[in-house]
């Protein structure tokens, strides 16, 4: 008999990483449609505050610094946990959580600027539209990951967060993380690169 | 991906790790919680700011909830089955018997040779060919007629020709009709092929009668779309006479090939010929 | 022979009143109940997408009908399409492919299961706060209304400017917090499938519907979100005033036409994959055969899937979109026609030279691949662009498309719960009652379906509230209303068939039809736990080779 020593083979992939996967599959669908609507707009604002007028590159290339730093704090951060070092993992976490809201607050600063010294709101013309959408729903996602890493940073603080058996699961969430970041390029060359176009300098 | 039969136990997998094995989840009111906020958060855009506030603290108060379930372990309630951490021993399966079951049985299980649908595609385009200008001879006066009327499958100009020029010939035509006419011709027979041998009882009749029959019903609904020339001039008896021709000729021809059985289906064993289970292997006559 | 060992009834039996049972339902995260509940809910919503449906029928009966006013019919037809589509075809669908997944494939649950009853309840209350505008929306004239836009909602008629009120507004919302929900479901199918399968079920040897829900779930996780996308642009220019699809201030409305279709096409085929899926499993069952073909069958599927990503603006034809993108989608469409042919023909090839028996479920597959071969046919017929350009929104489109949906997803339905209704509650429905469904259903479908060509042909537009008299469409629109009775007779047999065959119906035992998938080798219900034990697969039928160990498939791999 073969019965004791079959493997149970029930768990082959972790249930957490395929699902995962399948969420930030899901959530590339919808921003595809958010960028691609972006595209199809480009240039086409006849009237109101343009792309090249309102754009400015310098601080949104620091914003966007600290957000790509933030992903590779996350991995210092989850390595250190994988090690069983639980102080230099909160401190990692604590640094890219920092890093999120300085990149949030750079947004927040860079619309209040845009509102009131450019005039450009959603209502202004196809660019302030696709512009706010775009970006703000990137924001959004970026406010769902840092509560994520902050929930997960206030766990380890009350002791709750055991390295050996919660390493995996701190893995895949902070693979949503990644995630916003990698869509923050995309965001970031449409926006600020590709479509920083005078009036009516459309593809 | 593991095999039942790999010799590797599983590294670690033990039953604390996998609940699965021995446990169900146990049943929660904060999935329902939660999508009751979800969808009262939405409802407030097209009611008052007071649902979105009220659906936001279910959903919060739900996601707390359902967290607390997953972690730090999941909440299950235990099965008291016994022996069900075990997956069930694969059956021991007899050895190897011949002949393949009719649960397995792929029709046609036997078929003519190919090269007999070659062969009798190209008699059989002849037979239709000779019919085909007995026709442009008897009643058109011109062996070139049917042969320039088959060019307007493919050459579209045919449908702008006088009657003299679809009288007389054209080498551009020619070429056309004689090489659809030929590879149409052998495509049929290797449909014979597969076909006659799944026609309940007489293949010939079926191949030789009923298919012309058909075909040229469906040339006749189709053809004003297809090859508009033809319809104009088409005599659908002769039409039908040299479908006929066509049928019985190829058929004839496949008909006396014998049929080679299919591997389709079949275990290695069988297809390597390792038991005889006394089928012919085909072959020509 | 299926060795089953008996399993102590360990679990909860289930006593208790009234709101014990309720408690039970709502808070279960079981994959069966859930599984239930959907095609339970599904089915509801599937009467009332009927009624709808009639009530069209009964205005349109008659040339010059004044039975409902424009408005209503306008409510009327985006409610039937909405609902038809949103809430029957995917939560019935995802309902069979949430109870028989984790059966077919030998595991205990779902990978998820808080996650699925979480999207279960989203579709519940999507649903509800759509047929809510019923009562609490402004609608036009600040009366309530249900949304009238039609179930694609195309701009600029969703614009503030002319859809007054906000029934639009719960038409997007109700319909994203369903979406939610079926979005949650596709990610739990996906994990189930690659993580739950017992020892042995290796993908080749996955029943065929778990494959097509693989599809499904695949095509959901791309489509479902571009239309979230899509209704939230919408929902920003009807709120905030944002300009996405208003063409007087520089919007797009084909951009709406394009994300609408790129979601609208995928979604087709997962209305139609899991039928597809049904169909592979009952056909061989009942025609005593092995499935003809099943790498090609899989690899067919794939291939929809990924073809079905590149055919969405063959509904747009008519928009203008130049000759080079007419060619192109045309083209594609013509090319989805070759898998799906393909899977016709295995259909044929297994069933040729079988032991055919036609029990009621047979009976609904029969009729599926007949009437789906002709809905096909239209299909080609509609992908050819200058055909498109003279039949686009007629009533052959409206014929087209109910002969996929209705004689297709909807006949795969019928059979799937005539097939495992046993299964699920441990006693047969009726033969002789089933019979007399298939036969009026399919007579009513075919009377209502088949004069909608002819009447689309000779230039009827769907979507109109009534016709003059003179035109020729009142003969074909009276053979349509009257099929609807004959329909409705068939439908309340069949509900009479459940109510009474829940109470007496024959007790079906573990495995009443003989078959082959893991599912038969559990009790009818099945436990709380699935299996006793977790089985073990050998080959795609793992049951034939329990039940014949002297000539098992595992020999054939």
């Amino acid at each position: 008999m073969r019965t004791t020593s079959e493997p149970i083979a029930l768990a082959r992939m972790s249930r957490a990483k395929v699902g995962m996967a399948s969420l930030i599959f899901m959530e590339s669908a919808f921003f595809a449609a958010f960028l691609v609507t972006y595209l199809y707009y480009i240039g086409k604002s006849t009237s109101g505050p343009q792309p090249i007028e309102c754009l400015d590159r310098g601080p949104v290339l620091f914003n966007s610094a600290c957000l790509i730093a933030s992903s590779f704090t996350v991995v210092l951060a989850v390595r250190a946990l994988a090690r069983g070092a639980i102080g230099l993992f909160r401190v990692w976490l604590l640094v890219t959580v920092l890093l999120g809201f300085e990149f949030l607050a750079g947004t927040a600063i860079e619309w209040s600027g845009l509102v009131t010294a450019k005039g450009l709101t959603i209502q202004s013309n196809a660019f302030g539209t696709t512009y706010y959408s775009l970006v703000g729903f990137h924001a959004f996602h970026v406010i769902v990951g840092l509560l994520m890493l902050v929930g997960i940073l206030v766990l380890s603080m009350f002791g709750c967060i055991d390295p050996r058996r919660d390493h995996a699961r701190v893995d895949v969430a902070t693979w949503y993380w990644h995630f916003v970041d990698v869509v923050w390029i995309f965001v970031f060359l449409l926006v600020y690169v590709v479509g920083r176009v005078p009036q009516g300098g459309g593809l | 991906m593991i095999d039942p039969r790999g010799r590797e136990p599983n590294e670690a997998a033990s039953a604390a790790d996998v609940p699965y094995l021995r446990a169900i989840p146990r049943p929660t009111p904060w999935p329902i919680v939660t999508a009751f906020g979800c969808t009262l958060l939405f409802a407030g855009i097209v009611t008052h700011i007071f649902v979105s506030v009220v659906g936001g603290a279910c959903a919060i108060i739900g996601l707390i909830g359902w967290f607390r379930d997953v972690f730090p372990h999941e909440a299950v309630e235990e099965i008291p089955v016994v022996g069900c951490e075990v997956p069930l021993p694969p059956p021991e399966f007899a050895a190897q018997t011949a002949g393949v079951r009719e649960t397995r049985r792929v029709v046609p299980e036997a078929i003519h040779p190919y090269r007999s649908g070659v062969l009798g595609g190209i008699v059989g385009a002849v037979a239709m060919a000779i019919v085909a200008c007995a026709w442009g001879l008897i009643d058109e006066r011109s062996i070139w007629m049917p042969i320039n009327l088959l060019a307007g499958i493919l050459v579209p100009s045919v449908g702008d020709a006088s009657i003299e020029q679809l009288k007389s010939f054209n080498g551009a035509w020619f070429a056309a009709a004689a090489v659809s006419h030929a590879v149409l011709s052998v495509l049929v027979g290797l449909v014979f092929v597969v076909a006659l041998p799944m026609m309940p009882r007489r293949p010939l009749l079926a191949g030789g009668l009923i298919a012309p029959v058909l075909w040229t019903g469906i040339a006749w609904a189709t053809l004003r779309v297809v090859n508009p020339t033809l319809e104009q001039y088409i005599s659908w008896p002769w039409f039908l006479a040299s479908q006929f021709a066509f049928g019985f000729s190829c058929g004839a021809i496949i008909a006396r090939f014998n049929l080679v059985r299919l591997q389709v289906g079949q275990s290695i064993a069988q297809r390597l010929d390792l038991d005889s289970s006394g089928d012919s292997n085909g072959g020509a006559s | 022979m299926t060795s089953i060992t008996g399993h102590k009834q360990g679990s909860p039996v289930q006593p208790g009143g009234f709101w014990e049972a309720v408690a039970r339902w709502t808070l279960s995260v079981d994959h069966k109940k859930l599984g239930m509940m959907y095609i339970g809910a599904g089915l509801v919503f599937f009467l009332i997408g009927g009624l709808e449906a009639a009530f069209m029928r009964l205005q349109l009966a008659r040339a010059e009908n004044t039975i409902i006013d424009p408005e209503t019919f306008n409510q009327l037809f985006t409610m039937h399409g909405t609902t038809m589509v949103f809430l029957v075809g995917m939560p019935v669908l995802l309902g069979f492919g949430n109870f028989l997944i984790p059966l077919m494939i030998g595991a205990r649950d779902m990978a998820f299961p808080r996650l699925n009853a979480f999207g279960f309840w989203l579709f519940i209350f999507g649903g509800a706060l759509l047929y809510f505008s019923y009562i609490g929306s402004e609608g036009l004239y600040g009366a309530p209304g249900a949304p009238d836009v039609g179930w694609f909602a195309y701009a600029p008629l969703t614009s503030r400017t002319f859809s007054r009120g906000n029934s639009t507004d719960y038409w997007i919302l109700g319909i994203m917090v369903s979406g939610f929900g079926s979005m949650t479901t596709a990610i739990n199918f996906i994990a189930t499938i690659f993580c739950m399968r017992c020892p042995g079920m290796k993908f080749m040897r996955m029943p065929m519907i778990a494959w097509m829900m693989l599809v499904v779930a695949g095509l959901v996780l791309v489509a479902v979100p571009v239309l979230t996308a899509a209704q939230t642009m919408l929902l920003l220019d009807r709120s905030l005033g944002a300009h996405f699809f208003d063409p007087e201030t520089e919007g797009s409305a084909i951009l709406w036409q394009h994300l609408f279709w790129f979601f609208g096409h995928p979604e087709v085929y997962i209305l139609i994959l899991p039928a597809f899926g049904f169909v592979s499993e009952i056909l061989p069952v009942f025609s005593r055969k092995v499935i003809f073909g099943y790498a090609l069958m899989v690899a067919a599927t794939v291939g929809i899937g990924f073809i079905a990503l590149g055919v969405w603006a063959h509904h747009m034809f008519v928009v203008g979109m130049g000759p080079e993108l007419d060619a192109f989608f045309g083209a594609s469409t013509f090319l989805i026609s070759v898998p799906t042919g393909i899977k016709i023909f295995n259909w044929l090839g297994t069933m040729w030279g079988g032991r055919l028996r036609f029990a009621t479920p047979m009976l609904f597959v029969t009729g599926f691949v007949a009437m789906f071969v002709i809905g096909g046919l239209t299909g080609i017929m509609l992908a050819t662009v200058p055909m498109d350009w003279q039949l686009s929104d007629s009533y052959f489109v409206v014929g087209h498309f109910h002969y996929v949906l209705f004689g297709g997803t909807v006949f795969g339905i019928f059979a799937a719960i005539f097939y495992w209704f046993p299964k699920a509650t441990g006693r047969m429905l009726d033969e002789r009652l089933g019979k007399w469904c298939f036969w009026l259903l399919f007579i009513g479908f075919t009377l209502t379906f088949m004069p909608m060509h002819i009447s689309g042909v000779l230039g009827m537009p769907r979507r109109i509230y009534t016709y003059e008299a003179d035109r020729g469409f009142e003969i074909w629109n009276l053979i349509s209303s009257i099929g609807v009775p004959v329909q409705m007779a068939g439908v309340l047999i069949f509900l009479w068939n459940v109510v009474r065959s829940l109470r007496k119906g024959e007790v079906a035992g573990d495995d009443p039809w003989d078959a082959w998938t893991l599912e038969w080798s559990t009790t009818s219900p099945p436990p709380e736990w699935n299996f006793d034990r977790i089985p073990t697969c050998t080959s795609a039928r793992p049951l034939w080779d329990r039940k014949h160990p002297e000539d098992p498939d595992a020999h054939y791999e």
